[in-house]
């Protein structure tokens, strides 16, 4: 009896430590000497399994590169309770706030100097100031951007023919845009513009390109380190169209369930809707019905638009960081040049891998998605989508407080500065 | 070694009311834990069977209860070293954070629309499954069912059911020419439609009613009956009456069910935080939003253990107010 407690015991012990290796964990050496160098993405099955196969091509003697499996949708809950348990793989998908906050904290490893030097693989091999959005106020870089999402306008060709109205390009403007949208309203659309960017927790960050364009100040100074949000004239004229928008059932209003919006617009549902690359790669997989183009952002003079990379971290805590940063830099270089031509779900931040993204949409014959892409990352004003800060939530919930009840009519225009100058209490009490 | 007299005649006639850790051996012999053999051997197994349990209580339980009084008086986010704040969280709670009260009024407003709805459906269910007609095993069978369905699985079924465009909810309005909501993403109708998802199981309420329903002597109902009492009386002066304190029960059981909802609004709500705006940030999904924040966003761990104890004091106040109340109201044949 003694014995057989002794065996379950010890079973139980094994158990619990592989159950534990097998949620994370960062690199170590394996009984042949090779490190082990652990990777987790938020990509899909499919993406996943293009992943794999392209890291299957990563040869070095003394590394071995692992995927840990996880479900796409709670990578969220995961990274945080990895993160807790100090059990986070060598390198992990990262959004860019998760970078700056994390880097902040210092927890993850600092890839500044290792990017500063000479090769292939340096800060410099990036697209212009992408990079710069990755660094801390005091130069630290904890990760490296991978992906870059462009945002615009996509439309269906054949809804706009029957309106009558021009197809949406490079150069349009936000009157343009409304314009567009009540007559789509008007001949039988339930909303023109479908634009949640505008009308969600973003919207803010959003509506600064009207001003931005217009040659006023955005929401905020900087998403990374904002010292001051303000609402100028501009501003409040831009967000007046929307109000006005939302208000003759051109523009959808807040709350409007976006859960199938990208099957609405690939059925005709939906004639222009607000949103990112990423669904040209989604619609190469399920044919639309439709005939559809994606445009730049609407400006008033000069071009103006969202910028948003992800990239991939590292822990401090990482046992070999010279064989990380040689994953890191095989990911963002090569695997991505064998990924995305079947898979474009975006363009690379690497530069030199960027073409693999082009030569795929060209391929699929979306000239309209390339054009736009390089138009956004040509364009010479741009914005963070949402405050990177540790201090996001709680701007959020007063942005939730305000923001719907304006674009509804529900509370005057003259309310934004109060939001404002509440959100500056919070910048200021956050130090 | 032998006790002197003296020590003997000092020694206490019965054993101390509440002996010290460091009792003398004497006192430690004569323990009922001692004296009964088999008894202490049957007692040492139970708590050896008990100790995971035990264990458990205390390491999940017990201890992040007391580990959570601290984190309210802290910032702490998990990564790094905790901050003494005070009641920096509290003041922070009660007077700058927007969603705070916001929150309060659809915790409320869903125990009002919820406890009521779920008492009335859950009776009505109960009576009509307590008569003796043909197929009525199947139709409690097919109540009940919900109960046992995974909870997620059924939750995310009526997000289809309830899409404004093409759900199922409107599409059967619009056959009956009747006008549509906007369900879940409509500020008005987006709690309310949460109570009717939350209403689907009420199947496990009908069950503990149809119980009590069948506990009630049928000499009475015969009775009655011969008294000729019609079916409303019968109800209201009978079955009504000896059933109550299954209700105070239930009212109890709803009222916990209803303070604490957390899954229907985080599956169902927009971005899963509660809304659109606040209506459906219940405290549950608030408490949760702070410590386990969306991607990218860092926990605020303190100031969500300092709504738990806030929320916690919100139950106690509900269940002890209920528990005073319901004698009022419920029927006791004791003899005053």
């Amino acid at each position: 009896m003694k014995r057989t407690l002794h065996v379950a015991g010890v079973l139980l012990a094994a158990g619990g430590l592989l159950a534990t290796s097998a949620c994370g964990g960062s690199s170590g050496n394996e009984s042949g000497g090779k490190t082990t160098v652990t990777v987790m993405t938020w990509e899909s099955n499919a993406t996943n399994q293009l992943i794999d196969k392209a890291l299957a091509g990563f040869h070095d003697p003394d590394i071995t590169v692992k995927r840990i499996d996880t479900p796409n949708g709670n990578y969220s809950d995961k990274l945080a309770s990895l993160t807790q348990a100090k059990k986070l793989p060598d390198l992990f998908w990262c959004g860019n706030d998760t970078e700056l906050q994390y880097s902040g904290q210092g927890l993850l490893t600092d890839w500044s100097g290792k990017l500063s030097g000479s090769g292939d693989f340096t800060a410099d091999s990036f697209a212009p100031n992408v990079m710069e959005n990755w660094k801390t106020a005091d130069g630290k870089i904890g990760g490296v951007p991978s992906l870059m999402n462009t945002y615009g306008i996509w439309y269906d060709i054949d809804a706009f023919k029957a309106a009558g109205i021009p197809l949406p390009a490079a150069g349009w403007t936000w009157d343009d845009m409304y314009a567009a949208a009540d007559k789509l309203h008007k001949k039988g659309a339930k909303y023109g513009l479908v634009a949640d960017a505008m009308t969600a927790l973003d919207g803010p960050f959003s509506a600064s390109l009207y001003s931005l364009s217009a040659g006023g100040k955005p929401f905020a100074d900087s998403v990374h380190q904002p010292t001051k949000a303000t609402i100028d004239a501009t501003y409040t004229e831009g967000v007046g169209k929307l109000v006005a928008g939302i208000k003759s059932g051109a523009v959808a209003p807040p709350g409007y369930d976006i859960s199938n919006q990208q099957s609405l617009f690939a059925a005709g549902e939906i004639p222009m809707l607000w949103s990112g690359q990423w669904l040209a790669s989604a619609y190469l997989t399920d044919k639309p019905k439709i005939k559809y183009g994606f445009a730049p952002l609407p400006q008033v003079d000069k071009a103006a638009t969202l910028y948003d990379a992800v990239g991939i971290c590292t822990p401090s805590y990482t046992k070999n960081a010279d064989a990380t940063f040689k994953v890191l830099s095989y990911l963002d270089s090569t695997v991505w040049t064998k990924v995305l031509p079947d898979s474009p779900v975006a363009v690379p931040a690497y530069t030199a891998a960027q073409d693999a993204y082009y030569n795929a949409l060209d391929k699929a014959e979306l000239t309209t998605v390339a054009a736009t892409v390089k138009a956004d990352l040509d364009a010479p004003l741009t914005m963070g989508v949402r405050f990177t800060t540790q201090w996001a939530s709680q701007s959020n919930d007063l942005i939730t407080a305000y923001w719907p009840d304006i674009l509804n009519g529900k509370k005057p225009l003259s309310d934004l500065q109060t939001m404002t100058d509440k959100i500056n209490d919070v910048i200021k009490s956050n130090g | 070694m032998t006790a002197t007299p003296h020590q003997q005649s000092n020694r206490p006639p019965h054993p101390p009311p509440n002996p010290a850790p460091h009792a003398s051996p004497s006192w430690s012999a004569r323990s009922p834990w001692r004296r009964r053999g088999k008894l202490g051997s049957d007692t040492r197994a139970a708590y050896a069977f008990m100790a995971p349990a035990l264990i458990g209580f205390t390491v999940f339980v017990v201890y992040p209860l007391i580990r959570s009084v601290y984190f309210a008086l802290t910032r702490y986010n998990g990564l790094t070293a905790p901050t003494f704040v005070g009641l920096d969280n509290f003041r922070r709670m009660f007077t700058t954070d927007p969603s705070f009260w916001p929150s309060v009024r659809a915790t409320l407003l869903l125990v009002v629309l919820y406890v009521p709805a779920s008492l009335v459906i859950g009776l009505a269910l109960a009576v009509f499954c307590n008569r003796r007609i043909r197929g009525v095993r199947l139709l409690r069978t097919l109540v009940y069912l919900p109960v046992v369905l995974p909870v997620v699985a059924t939750i995310t079924l009526w997000k289809f059911v309830f899409n404004p465009q093409v759900g199922l909810a409107n599409q059967v309005l619009t056959w009956l020419h009747l006008p549509t909501s906007e369900w879940l993403s409509g500020e008005g109708s987006a709690l309310p439609s949460i109570v009717i998802v939350m209403l689907w199981s009420v199947g496990s309420t009908m069950i503990i009613f149809l119980a009590a329903l069948q506990a009630v002597p049928t000499e009475l109902y015969e009775a009655a009956k011969l008294d000729g009492a019609g079916s409303g009386t019968v109800f209201f002066r009978i079955t009504l009456p000896l059933i109550s304190p299954i209700m105070v029960l239930q009212v109890v059981l709803q009222l916990v069910t209803a303070l604490q909802t957390f899954n229907q609004p985080k599956i169902l709500s927009p971005d899963n935080i509660g809304g659109p705006g606040f209506s459906t940030r219940v405290l549950m999904l608030s408490i949760y939003n702070n410590g386990f924040p969306k991607l990218g966003q860092v926990a605020d761990f303190g100031y969500a253990s300092a709504q738990v104890w806030v929320l916690f004091l919100v139950i106690v106040v509900v269940i002890a107010a209920t528990a005073r109340f319901s004698s009022i109201w419920t029927y006791s044949d004791h003899v005053s």
